[in-house]
């Protein structure tokens, strides 16, 4: 048996990480892979700036630290953002999945150029940052959002009927500007996967149940990060990273 | 029950078909998922010229034309160039992997920058066309060749020699060309992944088994290759495509 620890890049509670492990209920997974969601201890409010993405960086880093030494084989992170993957790499030697870059690639195999759905206006210069970062900007058709502020607590439980269909019209206006696939921009929306999956014509990506498939298949095939491209430190401060984390969380009351 | 062809390029007997099989005992694939290979009828000696590419094109194609019929839920290609996959994708609604693109981007998850080995430098351009086609050729800082001339029915047996050829050239596309992960430049170079991954301490991609993978969680995941990118003929021909490759194994002879 194998274990996946997920790392989920809010503080929440019981009820609320519930509604990020039904991911894995989308989707059938190997009998012998067990996933365990874990939220960070602390964090930015929102995703929205470099300053929320900094702090959400130290936080997933700090939470998936011990991953290797827990037993676990192998980390995902629960948002298309990627924060902490390269940190947690670089100090891990079990395969760490980032769902954002896996899914934007990924889509490249399934189509010539992918459209990414955002969540609202301020969600937008995240995409812009990833794009020049991979080179991959001559394969996006454009990036489109559905101009509703995100609720990383609830996701979209009880707004279904008023939500879908503006992120049905924002993933219309990627195909109509040249997208073959839809990425969606987070995986805190894939309570809409079905439903944008039947309404549109041109497959839809759901990040977070691709990075549980994608890292099956890399622990049956043994591959993981390429050291090369994630050094390990020469002063590991792990102790100071979880002391920080630590004093974050009573700065914010947990 | 998830059920996925291989498509094998060549016209290959029993001992050789077993060979390319053998790719199945890399990593045992999720329970249910049965796997089936499926020799082309005739095709062209190698791949190494244009006129080969349209040969292999076609006889892949018409080697999967009825998967969906059969009740497969994907096919993959058993090549890295992934001849017949864009055609094969405009005609069927189930998933369509090629091994090579499938690689180059499972490779660009795994480090920054990834390298090709190689046997014989006649095969740099399909990793050309198809790095364009998926648009990862800024990830890839080299190809390198041992220059060895592969054997497409018996694979690496009687080529022991090859395998430390290979490692001193993914030595050097790692050390001199900066690659983070290496792919194989074939699927026939699976008996030697197993030599290279011991030996070297970056990734090493296996096209072959890692396109089962691939098929498998495609399925799970109930996505395919987009509509969009490959549209339907307006008018298909298949009972054409089949006659011609019949025409082609007459014009091949007796085996």
């Amino acid at each position: 048996m194998r274990k996946v620890l997920v790392l989920v890049p809010f503080a929440l509670d019981e009820s609320q990480v519930a509604y990020r492990e039904a991911q894995t209920r989308t989707v059938s997974l190997r009998s012998d892979v067990t996933f365990h969601f874990k939220p960070v201890k602390a964090g930015p409010t929102s995703v929205a700036s470099p300053h929320d993405w900094l702090l959400l960086d130290i936080a997933l880093f700090e939470a998936g630290l011990d991953a290797e030494a827990d037993g676990f084989d192998a980390v995902v992170i629960d948002t298309v953002s990627d924060s902490g993957a390269d940190a947690l790499r670089s100090m891990l030697d079990i395969p760490v999945l980032a769902p954002g870059r896996a899914s934007l690639i990924f889509s490249l195999t399934l189509g010539r150029r992918f459209g990414i759905m955002a969540q609202w206006q301020p969600a937008m210069v995240r995409y812009e940052k990833v794009l020049d970062e991979w080179g991959l900007r001559s394969r996006c058709a454009g990036v489109e959002h559905f101009d509703t502020p995100p609720d990383f607590a609830n996701l979209i439980t009880g707004k279904e009927d008023a939500v879908f269909p503006k992120m049905e019209n924002a993933c219309r206006r990627l195909i109509e500007r040249g997208a073959d696939v839809i990425c969606l921009g987070s995986t805190t929306m894939h309570q809409a996967h079905g439903y944008l999956s039947s309404a549109l014509e041109v497959p839809v990506v759901n990040p977070g149940p691709l990075s549980y498939k994608l890292i099956e298949a890399m622990l049956s095939l043994e591959l993981r990060h390429s050291r090369n491209a994630y050094p390990k430190p020469l002063v590991p401060k792990s102790e100071m990273v979880h002391a920080m984390l630590d004093a974050a969380a009573r700065a914010s009351g947990v | 029950m998830a059920r996925i062809l291989v498509l094998v390029p060549f016209p290959l007997d029993p001992d050789q078909l077993s060979l390319r099989e053998k790719q199945l005992d890399a990593a045992p694939l999720p329970d249910g998922v049965e796997v089936d290979f499926k020799p082309v009828k005739a095709a062209p000696g190698n791949y190494v010229s244009h006129h080969d590419y349209v040969l292999a094109d076609m006889s892949l194609f018409e080697a999967g034309l009825k998967a969906q019929d059969d009740g497969y839920g994907a096919v993959c290609i058993d090549t890295v160039s992934d001849s017949g996959v864009n055609a094969l994708r405009s005609v069927l609604d189930i998933p369509v992997v090629g091994p090579g693109r499938t690689q180059y981007a499972v490779a660009s998850m795994l480090g920054r920058t990834f390298g090709i080995v190689t046997m014989w430098k006649q095969w740099f351009p399909l990793y050309e066309k198809v790095l364009s086609e998926i648009g990862l050729a800024n990830r890839c800082t080299g190809i390198r060749s041992i220059d060895v001339i592969p054997n497409n029915r018996t694979l690496m047996a009687g080529k022991d020699h090859a395998l430390p050829l290979l490692l001193e050239a993914a030595r050097a596309l790692v050390a001199e060309d900066g690659a983070d992960v290496i792919c194989l430049g074939s699927t026939t170079m699976h008996e030697a992944h197993t030599f290279l991954q011991e030996n070297l301490n970056v990734p090493v991609v296996n096209p072959g088994p890692l396109s089962y993978f691939i098929a498998e969680a495609l399925i799970a995941l109930k996505l395919s290759q987009s509509r969009s990118a490959y549209p339907k003929p307006l008018v298909p021909k298949f009972q054409m495509v089949h006659e011609m490759l019949d025409g082609a194994v007459i014009s091949e002879g007796p085996a």
